[in-house]
């Protein structure tokens, strides 16, 4: 989604000639979600972004996470993504710890 | 994803399966066999008494996993029908959590659809569940999905 142009901000303006704004939600299940303390979050980003760098968010506020790192597979918008996946705008991160349906 | 027979079930409950329902959906005049796979829970883990399991799921993508792990079955065994129920929630010993019910003309195809669909459930089916001990409770050891390693090579999701 493009930013609105702010009032008065002219082409010669200095501001980032492409200047987005990346809105995602992102989930937590299993132990990862009693770890960041909450199941939904929605966060914004003024710069591109992976979901690598989503999690790495969320290491800084809880540190604790960061040994789950190796055991954690991400999806987007309900598909497994590799950590290097950009993410777009809309999108629904998922953070999701070793599965044990059955 | 290759579309599925409209007859399939791929379902998440939150109450006990009716296994009996399950297994005559799926059985048809032109079948000669129907293999089903319960799953239940278990009195012990690791030999520590299981009070009981608690199981959560991310359920719109489990259900679209569990639709193509049935999509998987039809284009690999000659199979006629599936039922495939997984339920959530607090689940007591003995109470079935997983149930599978697949229906083929040949009982070969019927028990290695069932086999590979337990066994991929277990491993790309984003569910967890907890259990509850006298002493605590925790999360059970599960599996890594196989996830793709880098976007720049990745193949689009099949």
């Amino acid at each position: 989604m493009l930013l609105a142009p702010s009032p008065g901000a002219g082409y010669n303006s200095p501001v980032p000639p492409v200047s987005q704004t990346i809105r995602v939600t992102v989930l937590f299940f299993g132990r990862l979600k009693e770890l960041a303390g909450r199941a939904e979050d929605s966060v914004e980003f003024s710069d591109a972004t992976t979901i690598e760098q989503l999690f790495a968010l969320y290491v800084a506020r809880h540190p604790e996470l960061a040994k789950y790192r190796s055991s954690v597979v991400a999806s987007r918008n309900q598909e497994f993504a590799p950590w290097d996946t950009p993410l777009r705008s809309g999108d629904e991160v998922a953070f999701l710890p070793p599965v044990s349906g059955g | 994803m290759a579309t599925l027979p409209h007859d399939d079930i791929y379902q998440l409950v939150r109450e006990p399966i009716d296994m009996v329902a399950l297994v005559s959906h799926v059985r048809a005049p032109e079948d000669g066999a129907i293999v089903t796979f319960d799953g239940f829970v278990r009195n012990q883990s690791h030999n520590r008494p299981t009070l009981y399991l608690d199981y959560e799921a991310y359920e719109s993508m489990a259900l679209a996993k569990m639709r193509e792990i049935g999509a998987q079955l039809h284009e690999k065994y000659r199979i006629h029908c599936v039922a495939m129920v997984h339920r959530l929630g607090r689940l007591e010993i003995g109470e079935t959590s997983v149930f599978i019910a697949v229906s083929a003309p040949h009982r070969a195809a019927a028990f290695d659809a069932c086999r590979f669909a337990i066994d991929t459930l277990k491993r790309t089916v984003p569910i967890w569940k907890k259990e509850y001990f006298e002493d605590g409770a925790v999360w059970a050891d599960g599996e890594l999905p196989p996830a793709p390693a880098a976007t720049s090579r990745a193949k689009p999701a099949s």
